[in-house]
């Protein structure tokens, strides 16, 4: 038994929605990716990772999906799910009402870059432009160069998180009261909903948060150099153990940096998250951590509670002795492969590999 | 709307800061009664943080503590004394939850270990969501969000340029990835319950969830053995890809070139005839080998314009493309959140009509309207009177003992 053991989800999601089938298919859920015969379109535009990954533990079928008889299909396949996905760009999607309205207890998702109504929901996007529409581009970068995307398509995992969320939400409903739904996800409020507390700044203080933290963020919060790498520290006033003994480890080592930040000026939260206090922080900090390596600067950290973690390139996780310890990756298909986002205390997490086109045709018939 | 799909559902919810009380949220947000027990004695970092109501600190001042915890129930007991502790016991009983964010021992030296909670309760769903997990080496490590972002690898990659991290400017980890992830999780748990009657724990790691949010790079890596390359606002499959200065004093335009037809709406928006005609940009390969030349053409269009007529101009041609939005543009000046009704203005007797962003879905074409986040310890009483049924006198012997700060 799975936590979605006989649940059957009908995936038609192509980018944006792809993680939310994955979600609930290593929890039980029977998600099948319905395609047309030549597939959707994430089998030949997503890299061989991304499509490993977000459809693991799918299923495949294909259908005909031309004409009013496509459509038919496709009902009497949904008629035997509790859940069906759309995707803008992707097949139905225009059809969402259709299926409401011919099944009451069926929970239609619906994933868009920007919602199913409003002056864009039919403009066109991709992972830059959400993350530009939705507020998280503005908030990374360095001030004197341009914002900053993040990494490895964030705008598709917020949306199909939360997607999943409002899905199981949703489900939960159907199956206590009988009642199906039409849940609308747009990926740029989702991505807006992620913007820290950005919102609240500028209601209540008209401040504007912006990249590089100016009057946000403390001088210590940041990314710094040291002889074989990069480590990330927080030091801020907030952290009172972390600031004394980072100081207190300084002087321990004779090093002027420790002197210098004893100076009174280091006590004013709000200088503190200027852009001189950032510059010297970095000038005094560098000097200290250019001779360690990142492991001795971590392991001192440690001991003197001061938040500080090495900046690792993916190449670095399979020696994480943390992840090693939890047995964290996993083999599929002869490769390493991430395991799950939580560890559950009864065994119901599995992973299987992403299917070919067509790949369960025979058992769901 | 106003769901009530999880009336049913009861939490002793113990998390604090961020991540942990952003993922409870949603469960108010649709129904849930969600207990969250604070103290005055050691007060929620996220109401001591601000932003404050007109700039003046207090702790129901506080936008970042009102944005994690709309429609949740402030319950507020010493759990350093022992009737404190029974009290929180006592709502477990009564709970189908227990939710917290603590690091590694800190449940066990309340006495709320999940064997413990389980003694309480046996179909329990216990939530736990220490940064690295609950056991191993690093266990202990201490962090913040950020640190997630860097053992990670994704403050590694979100870069300019290879070598020179510069890292998400949020603790993007609290904000998406983990709250989300717990989420879902419990639902799951919820529904496993019921199938079987067995309740389960749930320890996420926050490392581990925020590992699946760029578990797509790290299968890509995995199967070629290839580290995807750091690209920054480009992308390696496709150009011109960047994000341009606009006229304005710190206005950019994101514009994303994926597809052909992209290319030639793009060169007829810009007037650029003669891009559109070399065979050599026809193929996004062809546009990639001359990256640098046809950023440079975009910049020097972009530059004379303002953010959001272009942005509109090249949409309306089919390419896709944004104004950089700060979170001032999308609250005063995005026509589509306005059109959604993203934007909430819900009232508090100490932060007036403040501003919240709605989950970001509607559901059978309605948004879900927040409740208030609550004062400090507003609920105690209620919850010892109806929840626990003690008697007035006790509730104020308990008071007087210290119990309930």
């Amino acid at each position: 038994m799975q936590p979605y053991s006989g649940i059957r989800i009908l995936d038609l999601a192509h980018w944006l929605g792809s993680y939310t089938g994955r979600l609930f298919a290593d929890l039980g859920a029977e998600v099948i990716r319905i395609e047309p015969p030549g597939g959707l379109p994430d089998r030949e535009r997503a890299t061989a990772g991304t499509f490993a990954f977000l459809n693991a533990s799918k299923s495949s079928i294909t259908l005909d999906m031309d004409g009013a008889a496509g459509f038919n299909r496709f009902l009497a396949l949904c008629g035997s799910a509790q859940a069906v996905i759309l995707e803008r760009d992707g097949p139905f999607w225009d059809r969402a009402e259709a299926l409401r309205t011919a099944l009451p207890g069926l929970v239609v998702t619906c994933v868009s870059p920007f919602g199913r109504t409003g002056p864009m929901a039919e403009a066109p996007a991709s992972d830059l432009t959400l993350q530009a529409s939705g507020g998280i581009l503005w908030m990374s970068g360095r001030i004197e160069a341009a914002p900053l995307r993040l990494p490895f398509g964030q705008a598709a995992m917020v949306a199909g998180t939360y997607a999943a969320t409002a899905t199981a939400m949703c489900l939960r409903d159907a199956e206590r009261r009988g009642r199906g739904h039409l849940v609308d996800v747009s990926a740029q409020e989702a991505i807006a909903h992620s913007l820290q507390n950005a919102v609240q700044v500028w209601d209540l203080e008209q401040r504007v948060s912006v990249r590089g933290g100016e009057g946000t963020r403390d001088a210590t919060e940041d990314v710094f150099a040291c002889k074989d790498g990069h480590v990330f520290l927080a030091a801020p006033p907030a952290l009172p153990n972390s600031w004394n003994g980072l100081v207190g480890w300084m002087e321990e080592l004779g090093h002027p940096s420790g002197s210098a930040l004893r100076d009174t000026r280091w006590t004013d939260r709000e200088w503190r998250k200027t852009q001189a206090a950032k510059d010297a922080f970095r000038k005094l900090f560098c000097d200290f951590t250019a001779g360690l390596t990142r492991e001795e600067l971590c392991e001192g950290a440690k001991s003197r509670k001061i938040v500080m973690a090495p900046v690792a390139r993916l190449a670095d996780l399979p020696d994480d002795p943390q992840l090693r310890h939890r047995g964290f990756f996993r083999q599929l298909d002869g490769h390493r492969f991430p395991g799950p986002p939580y560890a559950l205390s009864e065994p119901v997490w599995r992973v299987a590999p992403a299917p070919e086109l067509s790949q369960a045709t025979a058992e769901v018939a | 709307m106003k769901p009530d799909f999880l009336n049913d559902i009861r939490f002793t919810d113990l998390t604090w800061a961020g991540a942990g009380p952003f993922g409870t949220k949603v469960f108010s947000d649709f129904g849930a009664e969600i207990i969250k027990v604070e103290s005055t004695v050691r007060l929620d970092s996220v109401r001591t943080g601000g932003p404050f109501k007109d700039r003046r600190y207090g702790v129901n001042r506080s936008g970042y503590f009102a944005s994690r915890n709309t429609g949740k129930k402030s319950f507020t007991a010493d759990l350093k004394t022992k009737a404190g502790r029974a009290l929180v016991h006592g709502l477990i009983e009564k709970s189908d939850v227990v939710s917290n964010n603590f690091g590694p021992g800190a449940m066990e030296r309340l006495g709320l270990s999940y064997d413990e909670v389980r003694e309480i309760k046996p179909d329990i769903v216990y939530l736990s969501m220490p940064m690295y997990g609950e056991n191993g080496p690093l266990a202990e490590l201490l962090g913040v969000g950020m640190t997630i972002s860097a053992v990670t690898g994704l403050m590694w990659a979100t870069a300019y340029e290879a070598g020179d991290p510069v890292g998400p400017g949020t603790h993007y980890p609290d904000h998406a990835a983990n709250p989300y992830h717990a989420a879902f999780a419990v639902l799951a748990a919820l529904r496993y319950r019921q199938l079987t009657g067995k309740g389960m724990k749930i320890d996420l790691s926050q490392v581990e969830s925020t590992l699946n949010f760029i578990g797509t790079a790290v299968t890509d890596w995995a199967i070629t053995g290839r580290e995807p390359p750091i690209t920054g606002n480009a992308d390696a499959h496709a150009a011109p890809h960047n994000v341009y200065r606009t006229r304005g004093e710190d206005d950019w335009l994101a514009v994303a070139v994926i597809e052909d037809r992209h290319w030639t709406a793009l060169c007829d928006v810009m007037g650029r005839g003669d891009l559109a005609a070399d065979p050599a940009l026809s193929t996004a390969d062809g546009r990639i080998a001359a990256r640098d030349r046809l950023d440079v053409a975009v910049a020097d269009w972009a530059a004379g314009r303002e953010a959001d007529p272009a942005a509109a101009e090249l949409i309306a041609a089919g390419v896709p493309a944004a104004k950089v939005a700060s979170a001032r543009h999308l609250i005063e000046s995005d026509p589509q959140l306005a059109h959604r009704g993203y934007f909430q203005r819900v009232a508090h007797p100490e932060l007036g009509d403040s501003l919240y962003a709605a989950l970001p879905f509607t559901i059978d074409g309605e948004r879900i309207e927040l409740d208030r986040p609550p004062l400090l310890g507003e609920h105690t009483r209620e919850i010892l009177r109806d929840i626990l049924e003690l008697p007035e006198a006790e509730i104020d012997r308990l008071d007087a003992e210290g119990a309930l700060k």
